[in-house]
């Protein structure tokens, strides 16, 4: 929302130029340039050349899907807006890092979906809280979390259920402290972190029992 | 027949006062649950707007010409016309709305559109609302100031002789900031103009499902009975979410215009621009007791900062009993958003001015503040909840009970404070519809809308426990504004409306059952004992019983009753207490909380895990309110500077204490209702009355920051 009008808005421009100064580092992930020269030409021209739609194919829950990018479309918005069927699990509400409610899995890191740009994700495998389970087929963070009462309106939900099975396979006998820590990058506003809380342990004790279901989130 | 329905003796319950999972937690866990802003419609478009980022400004003219030539842009649409004049900062800030096939492009016709205006004084702060020559910002009709009077009473003289013979006087000037809802969804609808069933549709992040159809007949241009409203999960609303806005409108109109489905959610900037807020307040207030700390005076001098609304505030003596009351209290109107019923409206304000006070009477008279409460709050209930948490709290081996403690070597303090809680949540005219199918299906069926709240679990629980099921039995149906209506979700009245009316339901589809089995099993009508799936003879000897599938397979068609809400099932009027232990770093200003414990009575509990949840959600929202949130403008310009949840905080995971969240089964009442509005009101308070038992501080001035902190402790820096 920039122009006379006011201030430059964060959410927009702010990928912009960095898609201007990434320019090569896009290219080279051979999403936007097929070979040396037009990635040199793409590196060269800069933004104008990496303007336009390009198909892309990224690895989702296992899945093979292709979708349309532009190369400032994050990885959200191709999740959500740009897929058919969507992915409407990870949810935008901040735009800009601050949240976590579209944290999602890549190669095995959790990242904010906000701020990763689709186009550099190709060759990854991304999984997003529906590749964690379904509704028949809850994955034991899922299944804790419904146990726990750690979710209320929901919309922070998928966000921490992913960063839960992150940080509990990142470090897996996590006390209070730790775990508070790893959770830290998300927000909840009803008040569900107690119970989200809860819940990390119940996974940890039913995994340390041996006795945990479904352990390993689909398309992991 | 068989007696009214009722809830019963909480020994003789199976399914309600337990703790149940949510129906609804297997959809919300794995992201299929779908909510307004997840709607993907065929041939949809999504709107983005341009704002003003200043507060007031006169606008010269709006070039939209560059932008309607972008790809993808399709719909423009011009709020401010050249020569109109943005009067605030919130809805009024719109300046036009892009409609495009894509968000991106959607934004890029927003930074496309070339606006000249003419910036105008902003006027967003109080001191600049009531200084000399500030330009009016109050915008009601025939006001000549930015300062009105919204109440007056008792007499001041009077208090004054009152006060010359109290054993204490206290005096203190609050200071409380503007607070956000941060509703993790932003406001907004999807908006499909194409009839189907002789419906036009809308989804729409809302706690008003019921009340939203006839907010859209003049935008839609058509009788509110053809259009429905469908809200399947809603991401947060706390008293924000009860009106289409400005941003509803904006949407219909758009899908009327284009013909093509519109999805219009604000973005976070937007939301925090125009979605409304809780107001702030300035309150100076005095308080008197005699020498055996009865409280016995107060006066209230106060202001209320709602932007371009009136702000709220119950005012002094709040919660406390006091024999003699002055109180002034004025709207300072600025050019920023109305604040908005936010969960428990003027509620935490009017507490944290008179929890503050009452410590420091308790304090002055070298009192024990448990006991200076517990002289003043009129309710039994109170007194034992106080017995509760100081318990739970460890109250009875801390140190400083009657006198603050000091700081350590290390600079660290440990300090422990209290705070009341009460509320009438409502119950009124909510209905529901319980359909009982031959083959064993249960639906049970209200427009109403679950915030989180667990309202969909109950919905459902309410007729398993009556029919004998269990909750997976029972079908609920909720969110859309073609089943029977519900009241909107404010104050606390949801549970006290609905749960009457689904109890009503289920209890009209039990006895319309017990009449088809007469002939079969012999008893009359009230006659029968319904329990794990079976239904059996009262009294009998165990041979009279039928399955449930049986009972269903006596029906020659489905089942419909329609339930009511019911008075004697209802009752409101509840108590809660809380209390903080914090640690404060007296050399960084940091304050940490340690602990936080939380009871709450509220008649029957129907889902006690639920009950927790909200218990928790409201300790956390207090908590994050008094350390941590606060709407910040520039004062020069008037741009909103905490427009993001980086420079808006809210308290996060490391922000949590260990926290106690206890229902007060001493409570026996056969009644139900909500609870949550007094959740949020007393922890705040707790908070800033623990930091000064840890070391002789008292906070006044919300939130308490390191800096606030530090001026307290050691003068402005």
């Amino acid at each position: 929302m920039g122009g006379p009008a006011g201030r430059p808005s964060d959410q927009g421009l702010s990928r912009r130029s960095f898609l201007k100064g990434a320019g090569g580092a896009a290219a080279a992930s051979g999403v936007l340039a097929a070979d040396a020269a037009s990635q040199e030409a793409a590196t060269a021209e800069g933004a104008a050349t990496l303007s336009g739609t390009t198909e892309v194919e990224l690895t989702v829950n296992g899945q093979a899907r292709k979708v349309s990018v532009e190369p400032r479309t994050t990885l959200l918005s191709a999740l959500r807006d740009r897929m058919d069927p969507a992915l409407t699990g990870a949810k935008l509400v901040c735009d800009m890092g601050s949240c976590g409610a579209c944290t999602v899995i890549i190669d095995g890191q959790p990242v904010y979906g906000c701020m990763t740009l689709a186009a550099r994700c190709q060759g990854k495998a991304i999984t997003t809280v529906e590749g964690f389970g379904s509704p028949d087929k809850m994955s034991d963070v899922q299944d804790a979390f419904c146990e726990k009462d750690g979710l209320m309106c929901g919309f922070c939900t998928p966000g921490f259920v992913v960063a839960t099975h992150a940080a509990l396979d990142r470090k897996p006998n996590a006390d209070i402290d730790e775990l508070k820590y790893e959770l830290s990058g998300n927000l909840c506003r009803c008040g569900t972190y107690p119970h989200i809380f809860e819940a990390a342990k119940a996974v940890q004790m039913s995994r340390a029992a041996g006795t945990g279901e479904a352990q390993e989130g689909a398309g992991r | 027949m068989s007696p009214d329905p009722s809830w019963g003796k909480r020994a003789d319950l199976d399914v309600l006062n337990r703790d149940i999972r949510r129906v609804d937690g297997p959809e919300k866990v794995t992201g299929r649950a779908i909510y307004t802003h997840d709607v993907r419609l065929p041939n949809m478009l999504y709107a983005r707007t341009l704002r003003l980022q200043t507060a007031r400004a006169k606008i010269n003219a709006v070039d939209v010409e560059a932008a309607r030539q972008l790809p993808g842009v399709v719909h423009i649409h011009i709020e401010k016309e050249p020569g109109s004049e943005v009067r605030y900062s919130g809805d009024d800030s719109i300046i036009a709305v892009v409609a495009a096939e894509t968000m991106e492009a959607a934004l890029d016709g927003v930074r496309a559109i070339v606006v000249d205006l003419e910036k105008l004084p902003p006027v967003v702060t109080e001191k600049a609302a009531k200084a000399a020559n500030a330009p009016l910002v109050n915008y009601s009709r025939n006001a000549d100031s930015n300062v009105t009077t919204a109440s007056e009473s008792g007499d001041r003289a009077a208090i004054d002789e009152v006060i010359r013979g109290a054993a204490a006087l206290v005096e203190l000037d609050i200071e409380i900031p503007t607070q956000h809802h941060v509703c993790l969804e932003t406001h907004g609808h999807v908006v499909d103009p194409a009839e189907r069933e002789g419906f036009v549709h809308i989804y729409a992040s809302t706690q008003n499902v019921s009340g939203m159809p006839g907010q859209f007949r003049r935008p839609l241009e058509r009788d509110s009975d053809t259009i429905r409203v469908i809200t399947p999960h809603m991401g947060g609303g706390f008293g924000a979410k009860f009106g289409a806005g400005l941003e509803g409108a904006l949407a219909a109109r758009i899908a009327r215009e284009t013909g093509r489905p519109v999805h219009y959610m604000l973005s976070r900037a937007d939301e925090f621009t125009m979605a409304g807020n809780r107001s702030g307040s300035k309150q100076k207030i005095r308080l008197a007791a005699n020498a055996e700390g009865k409280l016995i005076a107060v006066d209230l001098d106060a202001e209320k900062h709602g932007g371009q609304g009136r702000g709220a505030l119950p005012g002094a003596p709040y919660r406390y009993e006091v024999e003699n009351v002055s109180s002034r209290v004025v709207s300072v109107k600025t050019a920023a958003d109305s604040n908005r019923a936010m969960r428990a409206p003027g509620h935490p304000q009017a507490s944290f001015g008179m929890e503050s006070a009452v410590d420091m009477i308790a304090y002055a008279l070298k009192m024990d503040p448990v006991e200076v409460r517990r002289l003043n709050l009129s309710s039994e209930v109170h007194s034992r909840q106080l017995d509760t948490v100081a318990k739970e709290i460890g109250w009875a081996d801390h140190p400083n009970r009657t006198a603050p403690g000091k700081a350590g070597d290390n600079g660290m303090a440990v300090g422990i404070g209290f705070g009341a809680a009460g509320w009438g949540p409502g119950g009124r005219a909510s209905q529901c519809d319980v359909t009982v199918n031959p083959d064993g299906t249960v639906v049970s069926a209200t427009a109403t809308q679950d915030l989180g709240t667990g309202a969909r679990t109950y919905v459902a629980a309410i007729v398993a426990e009556e029919l004998g099921l269990q909750v997976s039995d029972v079908l609920a149906k909720i969110g859309d504004s073609e089943l029977p209506p519900s009241v909107a979700s404010g104050g606390s009245v949801t549970t006290g409306s609905s749960a009457p009316a689904i109890k009503d339901a289920a209890h009209q589809a039990r006895e319309a059952l017990e009449a088809k089995l007469e002939p079969v099993l012999g008893a009359a009508v009230g006659g029968y004992l319904w329990k794990d799936g079976q239904v059996s003879v009262r009294d009998g000897d165990g041979g009279q019983s039928l399955s449930w599938k049986a009972v269903c397979a006596l029906l020659r068609e489905p089942l419909v009753v329609r339930g009511k809400f019911k008075q004697a099932l209802y009752r409101g009027d509840i108590h809660g207490i809380q209390a903080a232990k914090v640690e404060v770093d007296t050399l960084t200003g940091r304050v940490r909380v340690l602990k936080m414990v939380a009871v709450q009575d509220q008649g029957l509990p129907l889902n006690r895990m639920a009950l927790r949840s909200q218990i928790n959600g409201g300790m956390i929202q207090a908590l994050s309110y008094g350390l941590l949130e606060q709407r910040v403008f520039d004062e020069q310009d008037g741009y909103l500077l905490s427009d993001n949840l980086d420079l808006y905080k809210i308290a996060g995971p490391q922000e949590m204490p260990e926290m106690v969240a206890l229902i007060d089964d001493e409570d026996e009442r056969e009644s139900v209702c909500g609870m949550a509005e007094a959740t949020i009101i007393p922890g705040h308070g707790a908070i800033a009355n623990a930091i000064y038992n840890a070391c002789g501080v008292r906070l006044t001035k919300m939130p308490f920051t390191a800096d606030n902190v530090l001026e307290a402790l050691y003068g402005k820096v």
